[in-house]
């Protein structure tokens, strides 16, 4: 539903040429080829002509609206709300559940999808409370508005009912204004409601007669709501055809407001009602046929007399609003005494239904029903509720005879208006054998798109249940789901667009490297300095082939911050690492360092990283940047799970400290700049894998882990994380003198590539210790995770795989990770599958193109030449398997 | 050694704004310590805690703050709290460790966290933009902490006053955070 406003732009749809004189007016007279099916029995040949010529021509004349092709220009939110009680809906019912929760004190949310509260009491001439209905509603909503703990939500649609109380609403909060100022188009809430009382009110349903499309035939109610809440006049010369009394108030509302009631006509054989003055009355009557080129001119009834009339208000009854007491598959059953539907007693948790909703189509039981509702959630959350009584209204006459088609006349008889679904075509379904409701739904698109049945269903599925000879509570209905009305994907999507997609994670030392115009790249959620181009430098393998050659010449600084750091404390830390690592950690000395492998409980690979010892009880693990968070879930779940007798406590400082690697021969040398003089860093004083607590340019607090990750000479520095920025800056005014250069991913990965080192494509999840080369690694002195079932015997095939280094025989060729290991000669094919490369980097100390793989019985086969088949990129290279190790293999340069 | 002493940097720069009346500001002087208590030594700490400090350990999902109004402790987990406390020195840890008498583990989080104050009339109708805890007054009182997630950001959120709120999210995406707060304050302003 559009709400209009003033400076909306509309446009008529589906029609050629302009509207007096529209061709594709002819489809008239080709409707009896057009029937349910058609498309589908029609459009078959060519098959290549569905997509590219029929489909478009048949959208195109299907009265669907122009997508833009823009992107969505509004921004929209989204939002969580909570109560103890939701009412959907501000008609009778729903205020007076609102009222009587309200004014017992519970939280309440009363929500109505129109821009103005009161439901049917501002379209209705009733009374409330000797008062009229719309005025009472007005005083209701005051009230409500002056209690503190009620929200009133106008505009607002709830639209989904969801597990354990949460319901979905959609708030529109300026499509009605022509500038929106930059605030978001819709809200969509989340409500978590302790109770929700559904009085979302009932829907009227037309006749199918024959062209009953013709523009002036509307509903009886929307006739009532033109002219007692908007005291405008639908037509000059009005006719009712009804099947039930409420029809009739139509005609008695019209004629009080001096509109002329030309006729009548109501299908029951009954005594006449009501008394309409100046009307003619048909009583066992019905509309046969309308007339009109571009709106209703006449009526023809069944008695062969024809009334002219430019409006045609049609009652069929009403069908309660049962599509959220469906969400959780609750069925709604047939009541034959008001011809509907009505909620099944399966409903979900924590919800009421009251009113019209509930088939109290009468306004006295509307009004205590829900006042009653009100009442009892009140009690039933603890509250003392007020004892006033239900606000007083009489019933009005309601009865109706069950009356859903006229079958006499010729021309289309509509039952979906918006999916262009007639009688007919219900007839033909049933005669083709689509005759259960689900595929009378598919076959016919009934009740489907935004509709979604809520006006044309019951018809429709009452004359398949004539056709069938069953009654229409053993056809039974569709099932409604969510959304009640149509949701905007940008509503779903709310803030989540472009750079607000998801949250992203910066490095202390960012801005610095903003400044130096880095490169940057996402991994997982942080952005880090890929590399650091130099002008003149076109290509990034420049920068990053003078990155690693300024490292391993002299130094170079790289931002590790990324990398998870867990504070581990407790008398039972070091039993605990001893646990988790596949190696020992149960005698590593205070101020040293060790390289841990942290394996799965299956035995495979999980993550590796260093913990630091820094006191008796405290130690400071790395993990990889990529496990992080799962680390750290996996540890917390083996201290508070597996081992809750340990005295062990976790906390994460990956974000509290800024670290940096400093490597390189000269790496040292600028460190001894940086550290307080009482701190000796020399290799004698601070050995490799030494670590310690120290402070940097005047006592900044600082840690200094002797660790190498490229194979140099290096260290990690950390500092807290408000100082990175500055530490960044110092690192490099100490460096000038030896050529510091900073370094991205890309030099980090080359060189830990060519020292062999594996990382996150090595560590896949997939690969054993013995995989990587480090089976001695898991100690079998002790029991930790994973150990046992490394023992497998599939994980320790003498034939299993083995990282290893390859290198291409010509050294000019280029070498990809992704490529599959064939022994030459042999066809490139499942069964001959020896490996795959993992890793390739460009080895600037090699000048060669070289990469990690597993390879099968890697380790025996060093020198060997293999075939390295990469048929994405269509190489295929022979390469020669070499020891993983490209770079200083006995580890001299980082014990220098 | 060099002549470079560092500089601290807080991480939104001391990010303030106005909207409407309500205020977001980042906090730039608040020293956040974790404090672990030890397995079995539940009542030493709770002893070393009230001699100290002078207040008892939170019980779940509340604060305590200490009687001089200088140090609030939140509950973070069942062995685990936080002490807030207006410091900026990155040795905040040391003095809780000492005052606490080795009777905990402590750790410093003062640079983990961003902090963020948003105070006025708006901010629980701001927070309701991001924030699915209830944030109403009957159901989170003044004191009461929880820990929740905002815009897939993990978060803390400390009720100060009636208007007044401190969020904690991680500091490595700050400026994600702040976005996402003064966006939903923008958008109810």
């Amino acid at each position: 539903m559009i709400e209009l406003f003033d400076g909306l732009c509309a446009r008529s749809q589906n029609h050629r040429g302009s509207l007096d004189v529209d061709l594709m007016a002819i489809n008239d007279y080709l409707s009896p080829f057009l029937s349910a099916g058609f498309y589908y029995k029609t459009f078959m040949w060519p098959k290549a002509f569905w997509e590219k010529v029929y489909e478009p021509l048949i959208r195109k004349s299907a009265g669907l609206g122009h997508a833009s092709m823009e992107p969505d220009p509004d921004p929209y939110d989204k939002g969580f709300l909570h109560a103890d009680l939701l009412v959907i809906g501000t008609g009778p019912s729903g205020r007076a559940a609102a009222l009587a929760g309200g004014r017992a004190g519970l939280r309440v949310i009363l929500a109505d999808e129109d821009f103005r509260a009161g439901g049917r009491l501002i379209a209705e001439t009733h009374d409330v409370d000797e008062r009229p209905g719309a005025s009472w509603a007005s005083a209701a909503v005051a009230e409500l508005d002056a209690l503190p703990n009620v929200r009133v939500m106008s505009r607002t649609t709830v639209y989904g009912v969801f597990d354990h109380g949460i319901y979905g609403a959609l708030e529109r909060r300026t499509d009605h204004l022509v500038d929106s100022v930059g605030k978001p188009r819709q809200v969509l809430w989340r409500i978590y409601a302790r109770r929700a009382v559904l009085a979302a009110g009932a829907i009227e349903r037309p006749i199918a007669f024959p062209n009953n499309d013709r523009p002036g035939v509307m509903l009886a109610g929307a006739v009532r709501a033109y002219v007692n809440r908007f005291a405008v006049a639908p037509g000059r010369r009005v006719v009712v055809f009804t099947n039930n009394d409420d029809g009739w108030r139509t005609a008695l509302d019209l004629g009080a407001r001096s509109v002329d009631v030309a006729a009548v006509i109501d299908t029951r054989n009954i005594d006449q009602p009501f008394e309409v003055e100046g009307a003619r009355v048909l009583m066992g009557g019905r509309v046969v046929d309308t007339s009109g080129r571009k709106g209703l001119d006449s009526v023809r009834l069944s008695d062969g007399r024809s009334i002219d009339a430019d409006c045609l208000a049609v009652s069929g009854g009403w069908s309660p609003n049962v599509h959220l007491t469906c969400h959780h598959r609750g069925r709604p059953v047939w009541r034959d005494d008001i011809a509907a539907f009505v909620p099944g007693g399966d409903l979900p948790q924590g919800l009421r239904v009251v009113g019209a909703a509930n088939g109290s189509l009468t306004l006295a039981a509307a009004l205590c029903e829900g006042s009653r509702a009100g009442k009892e959630i009140a009690a039933d959350l603890g509250r003392k509720a007020s004892a006033g009584s239900a606000p007083e209204a009489a019933d009005e006459a309601s009865s109706i005879t069950a009356f859903w088609h006229v079958r006499e006349g010729r021309g289309r008889a509509w039952l979906d208006l918006q999916n262009d679904v007639t009688v007919k075509d219900v007839k033909l379904a049933f005669q083709e054998g689509f005759s259960a409701v689900e595929h009378l739904k598919r076959y016919t698109t009934l009740g489907m798109a935004t509709d979604q049945g809520k006006t044309a269903n019951v018809a429709a599925l009452a004359i398949m249940a004539e056709l069938t000879g069953k009654s229409i509570a053993e056809t039974g209905t569709t099932i409604f789901r969510p959304p009640y009305t149509p949701v905007p994907i940008g509503a779903l999507a709310g803030r989540a667009r472009g750079k607000e997609f998801r949250p992203y994670r910066l490095t202390p030392s960012h801005r610095w490297a903003e400044e130096q115009g880095a490169v940057f790249v996402e991994t997982g959620m942080w952005l880090r300095a890929q590399w650091f181009p130099k002008p003149g430098e076109t290509h990034w393998r420049e920068s990053v082939d003078r990155e690693v050659a300024l490292t391993r010449g002299s130094v170079g600084v790289c931002d590790v911050t990324t990398l998870g750091k867990i504070d581990i404390q407790g008398r039972d830390a070091a039993e605990f690492l001893n646990k988790v690592y596949a190696n020992g950690f149960a005698k590593l000395a205070v101020g040293k360092v060790r390289y841990g492998l942290m394996l799965r409980e299956d035995g495979m690979a999980m993550d590796d990283g260093t913990t630091a010892r820094l006191g008796e009880h405290h130690y400071v693990m790395t993990t990889t940047t990529a496990n992080a968070g799962s680390v750290f879930r996996h540890l917390e779940f083996c201290r508070q799970c597996l081992w809750p007798d340990l005295d062990v406590h976790l906390i994460s400082t990956t974000d509290g400290w800024a670290q940096f690697a400093v490597a390189g021969p000269n790496s040292r040398k600028l460190l001894q700049k940086l550290v307080d003089p009482e701190h000796d860093i020399s290799n004698e004083a601070f050995p490799f894998m030494a670590c310690a607590e120290f402070s940097v340019l005047g006592g900044t607090p600082a840690r200094l882990f002797r660790i190498s990750f490229s194979g140099e000479l290096a260290y990690e520095i950390a500092v807290p994380a408000r100082y990175g920025d500055a530490m960044m800056r110092a690192l490099m005014a100490a460096g000038e003198e030896f050529e510091v250069t900073p370094y991205g991913t890309e030099a980090l990965g080359v060189m830990r590539i060519e020292k062999g080192h594996a990382a996150g494509n090595e560590l896949n999840g997939t690969s054993t210790a013995q995989d990587l080369g480090l089976g001695r690694m898991v100690s079998k002195a002790k029991d930790c995770i994973g150990n046992v079932l490394s023992e497998r015997p599939a994980l320790n095939r003498e034939d299993g795989f083995r990282l290893m280094g390859f290198k291409p025989v010509d050294p000019s060729q280029i070498v990809a990770a992704g490529a599959h290991l064939f022994a030459r000669g042999k066809t490139a094919s499942m069964e001959n599958d020896e490996g795959w490369l993992t890793s390739a980097a460009f080895s600037p100390e090699l000048k060669s193109s070289i990469a990690l793989g597993f390879i099968k019985r890697g380790q025996e086969r060093l020198g060997e030449v293999v075939v390295a088949n990469d048929p994405v990129r269509g190489r295929r290279i022979d390469v020669e398997i070499v020891s993983p190790h490209f770079v200083d293999p006995e580890g001299e340069r980082l014990r220098a | 050694m060099l002549d470079l002493a560092l500089k601290a940097e807080p991480r939104l720069g001391g990010f303030q704004n106005n909207v409407g009346g309500t205020e977001l500001a980042e906090v730039t002087d608040l020293a956040i310590v974790s404090i672990a208590v030890p397995l079995d030594g539940e009542a030493a700490f709770d002893a070393a805690l009230s001699k100290a400090y002078g207040t008892e350990r939170p019980a779940p999902g509340q604060s305590a703050l200490s009687p001089d109004g200088q140090t609030r402790f939140l509950w973070t987990a069942p062995d685990q709290l936080f002490a807030l406390f207006e410091d900026t020195s990155p040795k905040a840890a040391d003095d809780v460790r000492e005052r606490l008498g080795g009777k905990a583990y402590v750790t410093l989080q003062s640079d983990n966290w961003v902090a963020l104050r948003l105070a006025g009339g708006m901010a629980r109708v701001a927070l309701e933009r991001i924030c699915p805890i209830d944030l109403h007054p009957s159901a989170f009182g003044e004191g009461h902490v929880a820990r929740t997630a905002m815009e897939h950001m993990g978060a803390f959120v400390l009720r100060e006053g009636i208007h007044s709120f401190l969020l904690l999210s991680a500091s490595s995406s700050a400026e994600s955070f702040l976005h996402a707060v003064e966006t939903s304050l923008k958008n109810v302003a």
